[in-house]
């Protein structure tokens, strides 16, 4: 059900996400693979916001991602299935791993340091198959350059996830825990 | 604003353009099939075909054309990327060999043939997308999409999230400005050091989102947020004899080619004439 925490979840990631997704995608284009920035900024912050705040979170992050994508790219099918949906899948899955482990975002032990270090390659190599499978599907490549994009977008999406996602979750996990929207207690 | 313009998600366009007086539902039905018809298509000529009735229907309804060359630079894009994956990494037969390449990879009349088609495919979706996109105002995606059944909590959020963006842009402004006058180049270095300066906002504006997020859902709160009960609507839109005559349409369109595609091969690749 949505209530009014959820819905500005959902409104401040996608708006945080934006202005930064629109300058990651002319920052470091990737030549010959169109949807993939080698560096892209925002996955730190809707990965962190996931993390913080969940599936509202990750949300948020998609509507920011085809927005930013659909202003450079057009608002079509194939934007919105590959960048868009994959940015949706890839910090759900690294929420997953947290789960799983039984680790929290302020990585402060071992366990969840060690949840960071496996959820986002993984969470990553997700979506960077899930992108150039989509691609491959409407015929913008072929299989021979399929593995080029995944790894592009594999080693692209966990840098750009560790850089700007590792200082916010040590930095502020403590600052955000009082919101009544933080999802994780101890 | 310029008379005789109105203002749309992106721009402001010609009054004249007939699209934007369409009911919101049928711009949502139109963004969805414009999408769907071209990837359901494989064959050139029926793309093509698409392709053009798309532009005749667009300047027949007095859109701004010009827009579309905002979007060259990614087609081009796309278009190096077709290229340099069919050329070196495909292997379609055809007719006649071109160029054979040791990996087993080869080019034949069939490969620049489909490359075509895949051009095409993303043209189409890319003109009907901005066609509709420049006639949706941001009125239109509440009622929009509450018109075609979707519940009003669930399109104000996606509507809330899109007005939020502009707010960001200003915030993230400020914050590289405070950067650039305290000494911080970030138009210098390799990609990688202009990145790593950029993601240096990450904190300050993370700090700002997290209070806005409070304020927000606040806000939302004590304006009753979800709405329980029946709401009214500032705007009404009611659906015309040509609001259900197009929708009716839409929806036919895209069956009959699903339906062409399964039966014949007139939109499989080659498709006619080549068939």
């Amino acid at each position: 059900m949505i209530d009014a925490r959820k819905v500005a979840v959902m409104a401040v990631t996608a708006g945080l996400c934006l202005p930064l997704a629109l300058f990651a995608i002319i920052l470091v284009p990737v030549p010959g693979l169109p949807a993939a920035s080698g560096f892209w900024i925002p996955a730190g912050f809707y990965f962190v916001m996931t993390l913080w705040f969940g599936v509202w979170g990750a949300l948020g992050g998609h509507i920011a991602t085809f927005l930013a994508m659909g202003y450079f790219q057009g608002f079509t099918l194939q934007v919105w299935a590959d960048g868009a949906l994959g940015d949706l899948m890839a910090p759900l899955v690294a929420l997953m791993v947290f789960k799983l482990m039984g680790a929290h975002p302020d990585l402060k032990d071992r366990k969840d340091k060690m949840a960071w270090l496996i959820g986002v390659p993984i969470a990553s190599l997700v979506c960077g198959l899930w992108v150039h499978t989509v691609n491959l599907y409407f015929g913008v490549i072929t299989w021979p350059f399929w593995w080029v994009g995944v790894l592009t977008y594999f080693i692209g999406d966990s840098l750009a996830v560790f850089i700007v996602g590792t200082p916010l979750l040590r930095s502020l996990t403590s600052y955000v825990k009082q919101s009544p929207m933080y999802i994780w207690r101890d | 604003m310029e008379k005789g313009k109105v203002r749309t998600f992106f721009t402001y366009v010609d009054e004249r353009y007939a699209l934007v007086r369409a009911h919101p539902a049928i711009k949502i039905v139109s963004l969805v099939v414009l999408n769907v018809i071209p990837w359901v298509i494989e064959a050139p000529v029926p793309l093509a075909s698409f392709l053009t009735s798309l532009l005749l229907a667009a300047a027949l309804l007095k859109a701004p054309l010009s827009k579309l060359k905002d979007y060259l630079p990614y087609l081009l894009l796309v278009a190096q990327a077709v290229a340099l994956s069919y050329v070196l990494g495909s292997r379609i037969p055809g007719n006649a060999v071109y160029i054979e390449f040791p990996w087993g990879c080869y080019v034949t009349d069939r490969t620049l043939l489909y490359m075509a088609s895949v051009m095409l495919r993303i043209s189409s979706m890319l003109v009907g997308s901005t066609l509709i996109f420049l006639s949706l105002r941001d009125t239109d995606v509440v009622y929009g999409l509450t018109s075609l059944g979707v519940p009003f909590a669930a399109a104000f959020a996606f509507n809330l999230a899109l007005r939020f963006s502009s707010l960001f842009l200003d915030d993230y402004a400020r914050v590289r400005d405070a950067m650039l006058l305290k000494g911080v180049r970030l138009d210098a270095g390799s990609p990688l050091e202009r990145a790593k300066l950029l993601s240096r906002t990450a904190v300050p504006l993370m700090v700002i989102a997290v209070r806005r997020m409070q304020d927000l859902s606040f806000a939302l709160e004590l304006k009753g947020f979800p709405p329980s009960g029946k709401r009214t609507y500032f705007y009404r839109f009611r659906w015309s004899r040509a609001d259900v005559a197009v929708f009716a349409l839409l929806v036919a369109a895209t069956a009959a080619v699903a339906v062409a595609k399964v039966a014949t091969p007139i939109f499989r690749f080659p498709g006619w004439p080549f068939v």
